[in-house]
């Protein structure tokens, strides 16, 4: 009991945090010995130390394009799943309405359905309105998907959130709009931001609605999925999902210093 | 919660409600949203289950027939599996959502001015490729893989162990995967707690084992609860990990539901088995609900 | 109140701000470029000599969408046309099985103008008017492809689809583990528990037990069915697992957790190429062999290109690509015969992939050829009752 105590008190749970983390770069750890490893197949012993998968990866026009396109729609997906399920944060957390219940179980409906259920549904969908498919069609799939999320997150914020605040500002003459502006969004932003963040991750890498739902070309996973058929261009797919974490990192380091300062 | 009033008073003295007309500009494109993209699809989804196969037109009108139906209802092995499915995504939520909940406490109390940098590089990972991070972790646990050459090594066991394509890989599997997404409901709870009332416990003499199971766990149960569900439901219809590490036993419904869209070109009958399993879903979700809201209502 | 942060919202935004500039460098929505291809760059054979009247084909322009399986988009199974045809554009949309090509098709006709498909589905297309007939005529390399082949691409008498690749099907076996194999049976043995990988599919497995215990594929009774499906819930007990992507059960090969798989040609090369002790069993039942074929989309508006694609389908580079890279049969006579010529060594990526590649074929065994079962057309009947089949084998594990 007395090491549970101390446990909850800091050091255990720090340690835990570590440990968890370490897991989950475990794999990375591993993809990232191969992709410096001078074979093309995925096993020990290691054959030497090498570069050339990273240099392949950029003269792969087809690779970088995936990956380009596979941020587009992430970003794309990202700010409209955010949008849409902060509105719906806010109309279940500070209006009286019928069909609350309805509103809160539609928002959450996206995740009772497998990915490739909700493709071929919106399959149908864009035949029947004659959209043609492209990334805005993944994308749309994507923003769907991911609205569970986005709206959890900023309703669980914002269901906490003394609304005296908001009274506060209206009674000292600020419109609702304002209130919205000033007040409640800027409380609720860090909630925001990580919908956004869950949001982005849920698409990046999401499969069965951008194959189902693509047009003309690839996303990343679905380049990848292609490339996995043939197994010889596989360190340099390793080298590139690598490099995409290396520098979503690096990426995040930065940021958190330039914080800093 | 309390419901502070959601009304002005009477007397406010503005001539237009203004929360009228932002009420309606925000559930407008709410409505035509999740109307049109999530609503109608289904719908469709719905009317193809209905459909005697896939020949045709897709869009030409059809005699419907509840052919599909009938065949679900009349093969055992697919209830069964939507059973163990939904014992699996209970078992997986459940863990996922224990596990998770001392990462988010360490992120909302104890990692201080880090804490933010500390969440990103947890779902960093997830910004890998599934498929390439799923290929690492067999190449880990195949029989030449390193956990078991470390096991063989020590002379732990003789033969390599089945740590993957089973079912216990897919549990384990997915718990993994779960854990830093079911933190995010909790930590988003735990950040509206004061911490001015962790202050008071421990004023009051409370040790750091009673400040969590009387002032945090109760105020984070809602985040608790969120995480469950999010873990739960779409672990139901789970299909991505099973193909990757179930091998011929770790199956799970999404898998039968996919072989019928992507293997068998019999949409409707992947469809009708769609429709059934989210109505069972949708019913452990309102029972499970049901059972926890009086829990709820107790904590506020 | 205390604020409790998660995240600051200046971080995010700098993350993001980051992300957007990375995506624009990265390169955006651009059709996939052939002559910029990820391994061998595309060299082009001469293009074919048009008439006076004809548009020379580097003035030619439109676009094209290619219903194709994952991977084969490479530029190296176009290369020729690339090549030739340098201001079309050329893009690819996935179905990831035959029954998704199909349901593709049958779900979104007018988006695509051509789409691979391969032997066992092919009726379903000209049942359902998928395929457009096929001016053969307009073909100029369609005198490289044997009668046989042509053959296969005609159903109900007319040409509806040109061939272009096929392999295989056997039973890839580590030598180490098993001394021989001399039958499909040996996917049902209970000596192998644990170490067996079927692929994942209804008609292939039905296809096996035919061999196996000598029913006509063409006319599989119910009480057959029925003892099929008790048949492969048993071996699913000895499965290891069911293998989808070839790479999978290569992979599973090499390290040892498989010791003998349904596997199709290419796996055999791949895992003998990586130094695996392997064997690719002649069965007394015979090999099984499919081949896949190009179709166009009977309601394409592109008629004329798309005939000009197929025809650099069976253009030279083309299929040596689809050999020496991908270990893949080409329906074009002369690249299969060449592997039998030491003097063309050069052609195939040297003599030791040409050896490879031999012995993957079995050029040197024209017995196995004669032993070779073809998989015929199902009818949807059979479809819905062997996927249906499957399905639940699967279902009651």
């Amino acid at each position: 009991m007395t090491a549970l105590r101390r446990a909850v008190g800091g050091r255990g749970l720090r340690g835990y945090y570590w440990l968890m983390l370490a897991l989950l770069y475990l794999p990375i750890v591993l993809l990232f010995i191969f992709s410096i490893n001078a074979n093309t197949i995925l096993s020990f012993p290691l054959k030497g130390f090498t570069l050339e998968w990273f240099q392949k990866l950029f003269q792969s026009p087809n690779l970088l394009g995936a990956v380009g396109r596979s941020v587009i729609v992430a970003l794309a997906a990202s700010a409209v799943a955010t949008t849409l399920g902060t509105m719906v944060a806010l109309l279940l957390s500070r209006f009286e309405f019928r069909g609350k219940g309805t509103l809160t179980s539609l928002a959450i409906l996206p995740l009772l359905v497998p990915y490739f259920v909700l493709a071929v549904a919106l399959l149908i969908l864009f035949r029947v309105i004659g959209v043609p498919l492209g990334l805005p069609t993944i994308a749309i799939g994507h923003a769907v998907v991911a609205l569970p999320y986005t709206t959890l997150i900023v309703l669980d914020r914002l269901l906490g959130f003394d609304k005296q605040l908001e009274e506060a500002a209206m009674d000292l003459g600020a419109t609702y709009p304002s209130t919205l502006r000033l007040v409640l969004i800027p409380i609720a932003a860090p909630a925001i931001a990580s919908a956004f963040i869950t949001a982005f991750t849920v698409s990046f890498d999401e499969f069965a609605l951008a194959l189902f739902l693509a047009g003309k070309d690839p996303t990343f996973p679905v380049y990848l999925y292609g490339q996995l058929r043939f197994a010889t261009t596989l360190p340099v797919l390793i080298a590139a999902a690598v490099l995409l974490m290396a520098a979503s990192l690096a990426l995040i380091l930065l940021a958190n210093r330039i914080r800093q300062r | 919660m309390t419901a502070a009033s959601e009304r002005l008073p009477a007397g406010a003295g503005r001539a237009v409600d203004p929360r009228r007309r932002t009420f309606w500009l925000l559930s407008l494109p709410s409505a035509i949203g999740l109307g049109l993209f999530l609503i109608l699809p289904l719908l469709f989804m719905v009317a193809l289950s209905f459909r005697n196969d896939l020949t045709g037109q897709l869009l030409a009108p059809f005699a419907p027939t509840i052919k599909q139906y009938a065949k679900v209802f009349g093969t055992g092995s697919y209830w069964n599996l939507l059973g163990i499915s939904s014992l699996m995504a209970f078992g997986v939520a459940t863990v996922a959502t224990l596990a998770a909940y001392p990462l988010a406490y360490f992120l909302a109390f104890r990692a201080g001015k880090r804490a933010g940098l500390y969440l990103i590089l947890l779902l960093v990972p997830f910004w890998t490729s599934y498929l390439l991070r799923v290929m690492a972790w067999r190449l880990m646990l195949d029989s030449s893989g390193v956990v078991n050459s470390v096991l063989i090594g020590l002379g732990l066991t003789a033969d390599p162990l089945d740590l993957l394509y089973n079912r216990g890989a897919v549990v384990v599997t997915l718990i993994y995967v779960w854990i830093p997404f079911a933190m995010l409901p909790i930590l988003a709870a735990m950040g509206r707690i004061d911490v001015r009332l962790h202050d008071a416990a421990s004023d009051l003499y409370a040790s750091p084992w009673q400040q969590l199971v009387r002032v945090t766990l109760p105020l984070s149960l809602p985040g608790i609860v969120a995480a469950f569900f999010m873990v739960f439901i779409p672990t139901v219809g789970e299909y991505v990990t099973p193909l990757l590490v179930g091998g011929t036993g770790g199956s799970m419904y999404g898998n039968i539901v996919q072989a019928f869209f992507v293997q068998a070109a019999n949409w409707p009958l992947g469809a009708a088995l769609s429709v059934i399993m989210l109505a069972t879903t949708l019913l452990l979700v309102v029972i499970g609900l049901r059972i926890v809201q009086p829990r709820r209502l107790l904590a506020q | 109140m205390h604020p409790r942060r998660s995240l600051s919202t200046t971080q995010a935004a700098f993350v993001l701000l980051i992300a957007v500039i990375v995506a624009a460098c990265g390169g955006s929505g651009a059709s996939l470029s052939p002559t910029a291809g990820a391994t061998e760059p595309g060299a082009t054979e001469a293009p074919p000599t048009e008439a006076a009247t004809e548009v020379p084909p580097d003035q030619v322009t439109g676009d094209l969408t290619v219903l194709e399986w994952p991977g084969y988009e490479t530029a190296d199974f176009w290369t020729d046309f690339g090549g030739t045809y340098k201001n079309v554009n050329v893009s690819f949309q996935f179905g990831s099985t035959d029954a998704d090509i199909y349901g593709h098709m049958v779900a979104n006709p007018e988006q695509y103008d051509l789409f691979h498909q391969y032997t066992g589905w092919l009726q379903f297309d000209v049942d359902q008017g998928l395929a457009a007939e096929i001016d053969t005529s307009k073909l100029k390399n369609w005198d490289k492809v044997p009668d046989a082949f042509k053959k296969i691409g005609q159903i109900n008498g007319k040409q509806y689809f040109v061939p272009w690749d096929w392999g295989f099907s056997s039973i890839l076996y580590r030598t180490d583990k098993i001394p021989s194999v001399d039958s499909w049976a040996v996917l049902f043995d209970q000596q192998y528990k644990g170490h067996l990988s079927m692929w994942d599919d209804g008609p292939g497995a039905v296809t096996v037990s035919a061999y196996v215990h000598g029913y006509d594929e063409k006319n599989i009774t119910d009480d057959q069915l029925a003892s099929i499906k008790a048949e492969w819930t048993a071996q699913a007990k000895l499965n290891k697992t069911y293998w989808v992507a070839p790479a999978d059960l290569e992979s599973l090969m090499n390290s040892g957790d498989v010791w003998a798989g349904y596997a199709w040609q290419g796996s055999y090369a791949v895992t003998k190429g990586a130094g695996t002790p392997v064997a690719y069993a002649n069965p007394k039942e015979g090999r099984n062999s499919w081949v896949g074929l190009y179709g166009i989309s009977s309601k394409t508006k592109n008629m004329d290109l798309a005939l000009r694609f197929l025809d650099q389908k069976l253009a030279l580079k083309t299929n040596q690509n689809l050999v020496n890279l991908y270990y893949y049969g080409s329906a074009r006579q002369d690249v299969m015969d060449g592997l039998n010529d030491p003097a063309q060594a050069d052609a195939y990526g040297g003599a030791e992939t040409q050896a490879l590649l031999k012995d993957t074929f079995s050029i040197d065994d024209p017995n196995i050829l004669q032993h070779t079962n073809f998989t015929p057309d199902l009818t949807d009947a059979q479809r819905e009752a062997w996927t249906a089949m499957w399905t639940e084998v699967k279902a009651s594990q």
